[in-house]
């Protein structure tokens, strides 16, 4: 049994040091260095004024349900706060569970090449259960066309080496960042992952910084 | 039961269950305590002004215990430590479990490995027995505890 004892106390502070030492060495050796992130983004994915106070930047995969539940709440902000908040829009494909995301970000990115990558965007998120489960080319098709995209242009985008490139850009923009899951959201900054955190605890964060 | 753990067996029980607490700790503590909180959120078992707290913290707890088993500071304390958030862990999932909460990830490795709950549930309970053959093996030889103590000593028979 050990009982506390002053003779004993150096010994035990030394000990303790050492438990402290090798926990923090352990948190450094998992972190690793940590790389910057760019929060830019092309202009036909950004939303409100390049000098707005505050910027909220989103890693998103259009074909995580999380992602489009968060549209909600994501939408009430800007809302509230029109002209006042800027919104960057970043690709995260979950690759590893969602087979269409990546597909779905290059898609977009076409689309947003045609000056509709919104369009796209909402038609995604809206139409998410049916794109995802099944015909996934046949019906991305279907929403180019019926958002009146040159389907020749469309496709051949599709192809593009650096469109694909591009959305593995943001990925590792993610990546750097520390992105585990999507949504993430960095407003200002800070981190705000899915739709619960942004609405709680995003949204007041906002009217904070708005006042600053 | 007095029987005492040999304490070969004791330094590889306490150094598994410590190794594995320092890597699921790291890796959360590692990550953002924002995407952690959201799969302690997901047990629904704490108040949710509190989650976020909790997923700052906890990794830590787990740290310094696992590193307090692997060196034997406070053996006991540490295996008892560890053996209760095992315990409080297989709660929060039986409870989930009961209640039909859908859990993707149990949140033991944070991003690092995703286990099933039935996987999270079976490699729980052998942590908790290998705490168990932790506690057991104290006083240990091989530990700080017994370089505090300024030497070890072998316990009577049978005695703890």
């Amino acid at each position: 049994m050990i009982s506390f004892d002053m003779d004993r106390l150096p010994r035990l502070i030394a000990s303790a040091a050492l438990v402290v030492a090798a926990s923090a060495g352990s948190f450094y050796a998992a972190r690793g260095s940590r790389k910057p992130f760019s929060p830019r983004a092309p202009a036909y994915r950004t939303l409100g004024p390049a000098d707005a106070k505050v910027t909220i930047v989103e890693f998103s995969d259009f074909e995580c349900p999380a992602c489009r539940v968060a549209e909600a709440p994501l939408r009430a902000i800007l809302k509230l706060h029109d002209g006042k908040v800027r919104l960057v829009f970043k690709h995260f494909p979950l690759e590893r569970m969602h087979r269409w995301a990546r597909p779905a970000a290059i898609a977009a990115e076409c689309a947003g090449k045609q000056g509709k990558f919104w369009e796209f965007h909402h038609e995604l998120y809206e139409r998410q259960a049916e794109w995802a489960s099944g015909k996934s080319d046949e019906r991305l098709a279907s929403y180019a066309k019926k958002l009146g995209l040159d389907s020749a242009a469309w496709l051949a985008c599709r192809q593009d080496p650096a469109v694909d490139a591009a959305v593995g850009a943001d990925y590792q923009d993610g990546r750097n960042a520390w992105v585990g899951g999507t949504p993430t959201f960095f407003i200002n900054g800070k981190r705000f992952v899915a739709a619960l955190q942004l609405s709680e605890r995003g949204a007041p964060w906002v009217e904070k910084e708005l006042k600053k | 039961m007095k029987a005492r753990i040999p304490p070969p067996l004791g330094l590889v029980a306490r150094a598994l269950v410590g190794a594995v607490l320092v890597y699921a700790g790291a890796t959360k503590a590692a990550g953002p305590a924002e995407e952690f909180a959201i799969i302690i959120g997901s047990y629904d078992v704490m108040p949710r002004d509190m989650v976020l707290t909790a997923a700052a913290f906890l990794p830590w707890v787990e740290i310094l215990l696992g590193w307090s088993l692997i060196l034997g500071l406070r053996l006991r304390a540490a295996a008892a430590g560890a053996g209760a958030l095992f315990a409080a862990f297989l709660l929060a999932l039986l409870s989930a479990l009961l209640r039909g909460i859908p859990l993707p990830n149990c949140g033991c490795f944070g991003d690092a490995a995703h286990f099933t709950p039935l996987q999270a549930l079976l490699l729980d309970l052998g942590l908790a027995a290998l705490c168990w053959s932790a506690w057991k093996s104290a006083p240990a030889r091989w530990s700080l505890d017994s370089w505090v103590e300024g030497g070890y000593t072998e316990p009577a028979h049978g005695k703890r």
